[in-house]
């Protein structure tokens, strides 16, 4: 067949064009329509929805950054370090640091390091121990698998200006012991919060884990010796030759 | 590379009936039945004639010109065979494929009136890019940009970027794209546009041999001394409508003819009295032309412009029965509209 | 054939054009701006390079798209450069695909060499082990901008440059929000919440393809997670390539 003779055999008017072009679309969008549900549900972006209504101003500037958060997050980090320079040099004044931290930790939930300053810098240049324990445990919330996030809240209920927790400073030791890249001294920082809080059986079994595991001969000798320690203390009922009243920490800000 | 190769010279200017049968459409260049354009306003919903039942038919190897007032209907006709308007209703073919599928332009060479180009490329890059979407391989296409290039007077300068070129060169060079894929079926618009007499007279040429190699050629022009010199029929269009169609032969053996002598260098002269009826002048700048109603008296005319020390510059025929049929034709379409 | 001819030449006007270069030098720029403000961010320098860098391969890619995207056909029929080629044996949809290639192939270069700047200022702060995360997410970037550039052929084959580049942007900052918008769909009552899940469904799936979040933190997404983007991608921009062929097919060229 000449290429005449086939262009007229084939050729389709702009309707008939125009209509497979509309059908193809039609049945292409269902499947991108299709696809696109599945990785809504399947695929979900790094920070569910739900987490973030706990903190509403963060939430609603999160749609505003048009799929960057993270970058505006490190620009808000890098405002916040400098706040937090400007007014440490200054007048030791931080009204604003706990809203700083909350959209910044709202924007880039993961970012571990703007939880942990964010929450030290409150609970001590800024006076304000609940915000700081509200920012350390909405990141571990965000971050349930974080070793490093558990231990400083941990360490921020051991530092706690005015009275420090041990309990609850012991309980987070523990959960950051138990996760994976967990620091290698929370297995005993954690034995040694419960010793001084009085939980003294607890404190003892903590122990016997950092002796028997610890890499450490050093450290081993240190758990041996308190275990001891807990177990005459239990024996003879004298609590104060295992447990000892810490000293309060207060905040001085020259 | 495929040398272009001469085709056989056989001139088609019979008037042919229109057929119904299809395959006849094959014989044919250009074939038209019923084509028409009409466009709606989204607003008023007005409708608006572009162009109403296009009856036309132009054998192979045929030269047709185009004519009508500005805004009759003659680029909308090219543009509805070329694919850039959709026909509204009728159909049409080219070369015996209809205008509906691509395939239709393979072998068409379009210029549109004052062509565009690229800003960003230069000559040969864009007549290659032209050759290669008309079927070329690049090898092919290439060289044959090159020698199209020259061709139009444009090879000078190959790599000049076509920001640069002034309006003749993109006529130029948009003469060279319609024909740097040898294409059998040539619809210019308004080739000479643009052009200074030397360009028009290149593109008279182009057009010509083209014509002698057996390609079809259909332009429109508002020259009617250019379109009188290459065409074997004329068709008017006038509102949208074909007006008239006829073969320019049988105008040429019309008797009363008129010629126009351009004179430059005329002081105090005084046409003598026995030519007072039917030679006059008329003042063309700085120079003069005398135009002489009648033929046979054109020598003894320029003997005197001669004798006179008048400097002739140019001889003119002019073909009056094409402008007459021009204008009579304009002037009962005006006739008809405001009855 | 006629689509890839046309392909190449838009990827050469696009790459002649002096806003791609000028693109890649403001993403340059970039890069050395985070190294400058790395000491700044308080040890979360790397995190600030990969942020800044990957946000700047979107963020320019998308200024591309608007500029140079929302005018590629517009500009032609504005200048009767279509002309030429719609006369030539070239279907239109051959030509809208000629279109969407070049420009995407532009962006894809533009993509992967700041992709590779980025990847080589991480080289320079000692963090190789980065490569595979940033490989990945521009990648995602370049799937991103190929599916925006098929918005912007389709609103620039119906409308003025300047009406384009606005749709564009409108569908783009919707697709940003597209889980929102499906979050918000299944809290509000019926007319409202069918009209949300539409909206999330023709708008681009934009989340898909962002993983800077992943990256920040130097980790990978799944490989099942690239096939879907890539599959999402691909099929999106055939639908919106499709309806784009449809509504060009009638269209003409005075």
């Amino acid at each position: 067949m000449s290429v005449a003779a086939r262009a007229r055999a084939r050729a389709l008017g702009v309707r008939e064009r125009m209509a497979i072009a509309w059908a193809m679309g039609l049945v292409l969008g269902a499947a991108a329509c299709g696809l696109a549900g599945y990785a809504a549900r399947a695929l979900p972006p790094p920070r569910p929805l739900e987490e973030l209504s706990y903190y509403p101003s963060g939430a609603h500037l999160e749609p505003a950054t048009l799929g960057h958060a993270e970058t505006a997050a490190d620009l808000a980090w890098l405002r916040a370090i400098q706040y937090y320079g400007e007014h440490r040099l200054a007048d030791n004044q931080f009204a604003r640091m706990g809203h700083v931290f909350d959209i910044l930790t709202s924007l880039a939930p993961r970012f571990e390091a703007a939880y942990e300053f964010g929450a030290f810098a409150l609970a001590q240049e800024g006076r304000d121990f609940p915000r700081a324990e509200r920012l350390m445990l909405k990141g571990i919330a965000a971050n349930p698998g974080s070793a490093r996030l558990a231990f400083q809240l941990g360490f921020l209920y051991y530092v706690q200006p005015g009275g420090r927790q041990l309990r609850r400073a012991a309980e987070y030791f523990q959960q950051a012991a138990r996760l994976p890249g967990a620091p290698p001294q929370a297995a005993r920082f954690a034995a040694y919060a419960r010793q001084h809080s009085g939980d003294l059986v607890v404190a003892y079994s903590l122990w016997e884990d950092v002796r028997n595991h610890s890499q450490n001969h050093y450290l081993r000798e240190i758990a041996q010796k308190e275990m001891e320690k807990i177990r005459r203390a239990l024996e003879t009922g004298r609590r104060e030759m295992a447990v000892r009243k810490l000293p309060t920490p207060v905040v001085l800000l020259k | 590379m495929q040398s272009p190769g001469v085709r056989s010279a056989e001139r088609h200017g019979i008037d042919r009936p229109a057929g119904t049968a299809s395959d006849s459409n094959r014989d044919l260049a250009i074939s038209a039945r019923g084509l028409s354009k009409f466009y709606r306003s989204p607003w008023t919903l007005k409708v608006t004639r572009g162009l109403e039942d296009l009856n036309l038919e132009v054998a192979r190897g045929a030269v047709l010109g185009y004519l009508g007032p500005n805004g009759a209907g003659k680029t909308t006709t090219l543009k509805l065979l070329t694919g850039l308007l959709k026909p509204t209703r009728g159909e049409a073919w080219l070369m015996g494929i209809p205008i509906a599928s691509p395939e239709s332009r393979r072998r068409l060479g379009f210029l549109p009136e004052q062509p565009y180009f690229y800003d960003y490329l230069n000559g040969r890059e864009y007549l290659k890019m032209a050759g290669q979407l008309s079927g070329l391989a690049s090898h092919e296409a290439d060289t044959l940009a090159r020698h199209w290039l020259g061709r139009v007077g444009l090879g000078e300068r190959p790599d000049l970027n076509l920001r640069k070129y002034s309006k003749g060169m993109l006529q130029r060079l948009g003469l060279a794209s319609a024909l740097v894929h040898d294409p059998e079926l040539l619809i210019l618009d308004e080739p000479m546009s643009g052009l200074d007499p030397l360009g028009r007279r290149d593109v008279r040429e182009l057009i010509l041999e083209q014509h002698e190699r057996g390609v079809t050629v259909m332009f429109s022009s508002h020259i009617l001394p250019d379109v009188e010199m290459l065409c074997d029929r004329v068709a008017i269009v006038l509102d949208g409508r074909l007006s008239r169609i006829a073969d320019v032969g049988e105008l040429v053996h019309d008797g009363r003819q008129r010629v126009e002598v351009q004179c430059s260098g005329v002081t105090v002269i005084e046409i003598p009295p026995a030519w007072s009826t039917t030679v006059t002048r008329r003042e063309h700048g700085s120079d003069t032309v005398f135009v002489v109603e009648q033929e046979h008296l054109l020598n003894d005319v320029l003997a005197w412009l001669l004798r006179s020390g008048v400097r002739v510059r140019a001889v003119s025929p002019q073909r009056a029965s094409l402008e007459e049929l021009f204008l009579s034709a304009a002037e009962s379409s005006e006739e008809r509209r405001s009855a | 054939m006629n689509a890839g001819l046309i392909a190449q030449n838009t990827f050469r006007e696009a790459t002649r054009d002096r806003m791609l270069s000028g693109v890649m030098i403001a993403g340059l720029v970039i890069l050395i701006a985070t190294q400058v403000m790395s000491p700044l961010a308080l040890g979360e320098g790397l995190r600030l390079t990969i942020d800044l860098g990957l946000s700047a391969i979107s963020m320019l890619g998308l200024l591309v798209v608007l500029l140079v995207g929302s005018s590629l056909v517009a500009k032609e029929i504005d200048r009767r450069t279509i002309f030429n080629l719609l006369s030539r044996p070239i279907t239109r949809p051959a030509y809208l695909v000629g279109k969407w290639a070049g420009l995407a192939g532009a962006l894809w270069v533009v993509t992967a060499g700041l992709g590779a700047g980025l990847w080589l200022v991480l080289l320079s702060r000692g963090n190789a082990d980065h490569t595979a995360s940033i490989l990945q997410a521009t990648y995602l970037a370049g799937l991103e901008l190929s599916v925006v550039t098929a918005c912007a052929v389709l609103f620039s084959s119906l409308s003025t440059p300047v009406l384009s580049a606005l749709y564009t942007l409108g569908l783009y900052l919707v697709g940003q929000w597209s889980y929102d918008l499906r979050s918000f769909a299944g809290h509000v009552p019926a007319p409202l919440s069918t009209l949300l899940g539409t909206a999330a469904n023709l708008a681009p799936n934009l989340p898909l393809f962002n993983m800077r979040t992943l990256a920040a933190a130097g980790e990978l997404t799944t490989p099942w997670h690239l096939a879907v983007a890539t599959a999402y991608a691909a099929v999106y921009v055939a639908c919106v390539l499709c309806l784009a062929s449809a509504a060009f097919e009638s269209r003409d060229f005075k």
